[in-house]
């Protein structure tokens, strides 16, 4: 683990990955966090986009902000999804960017990666495709996309620099980085920032 | 951080009550815990 970091970023990692195992397959039982359609309207997203999906494509969003709310994508785009999670965000993307649009989700949660994978089938989203992966190791060619969104997931990472530089590497020069996360107002003791139990919930 | 991996035209926009009525409600009002949309762009 480098000394910088606060976490070790493998056992982070495991943790991350089994709290949203549980996101994917029992959406509807009580999480720290709002779930679902509930969520999508608390953070503002257009509402007719998310009436248009199936509850399959929105009862596991587990967003923490709306990366569509200071830019739109636009038609024709290619765009990754950086921790796509059961692929919300990515059929919103996908809707935007439109049939010459593409988006390629990435995430680390194999029930999740079925799950978005599933939805895109029965959606006919044929622009849309996932593959399993870190946000520190895109499997995405360098300078492919015009917009990486992603939505509560950095915060989730132990080296968050690590990450931004591999968003920086898949992004065209001049592509945008649109993304929702937390951040707080007050600073948080070193004991807690070390407790790996509070990442997670 | 987004400035030093070479962003720019760095944009927030306005807090989210991401977590008020969940069970997490505690500990976000506890740091002031808050989701927002960041916006920027690579160096073209």
């Amino acid at each position: 683990m480098a000394d910088d970091l606060v976490v070790d970023p493998g056992t982070l990692r495991d943790q991350v990955r089994d709290k949203y195992r549980e996101v994917a397959v029992d959406p509807h039982r009580s999480f720290h966090f709002h779930t679902g359609r509930p969520l999508a309207a608390r953070l503002e997203y257009e509402q007719a986009a998310v009436d248009a999906l199936p509850d399959r494509a929105v009862e596991s969003f587990a967003g923490v902000g709306n990366p569509f709310s200071l830019r739109r994508i636009q038609p024709g785009e290619r765009v990754v999804d950086v921790g796509s999670g059961a692929g919300f965000d990515s059929f919103i993307a996908a809707g935007q960017a439109g049939p010459s649009g593409r988006v390629v989700g990435v995430d680390m949660t194999p029930e999740m990666l079925q799950k978005s994978r599933e939805t895109a089938d029965a959606l006919g989203f044929a622009q849309v495709e996932f593959r399993e992966g870190l946000a520190e190791q895109l499997p995405v060619d360098g300078d492919w996309a015009d917009v990486v969104i992603s939505n509560g997931v950095i915060n989730l990472c132990a080296d968050k620099k690590a990450v931004f530089e591999e968003i920086h590497r898949v992004l065209k020069p001049g592509g945008w980085l649109q993304f929702a996360d937390i951040a707080n107002g007050r600073p948080v003791p070193p004991e807690a920032l070390r407790d790996i139990d509070l990442w997670t919930g | 951080m987004l400035e030093d991996t070479g962003f720019v035209e760095v944009q927030v926009g306005p807090a989210a009550d991401t977590f008020g009525g969940a069970s997490g409600e505690d500990k976000a009002r506890a740091y002031e815990v808050y989701g927002y949309a960041f916006l920027a762009r690579k160096l073209a």
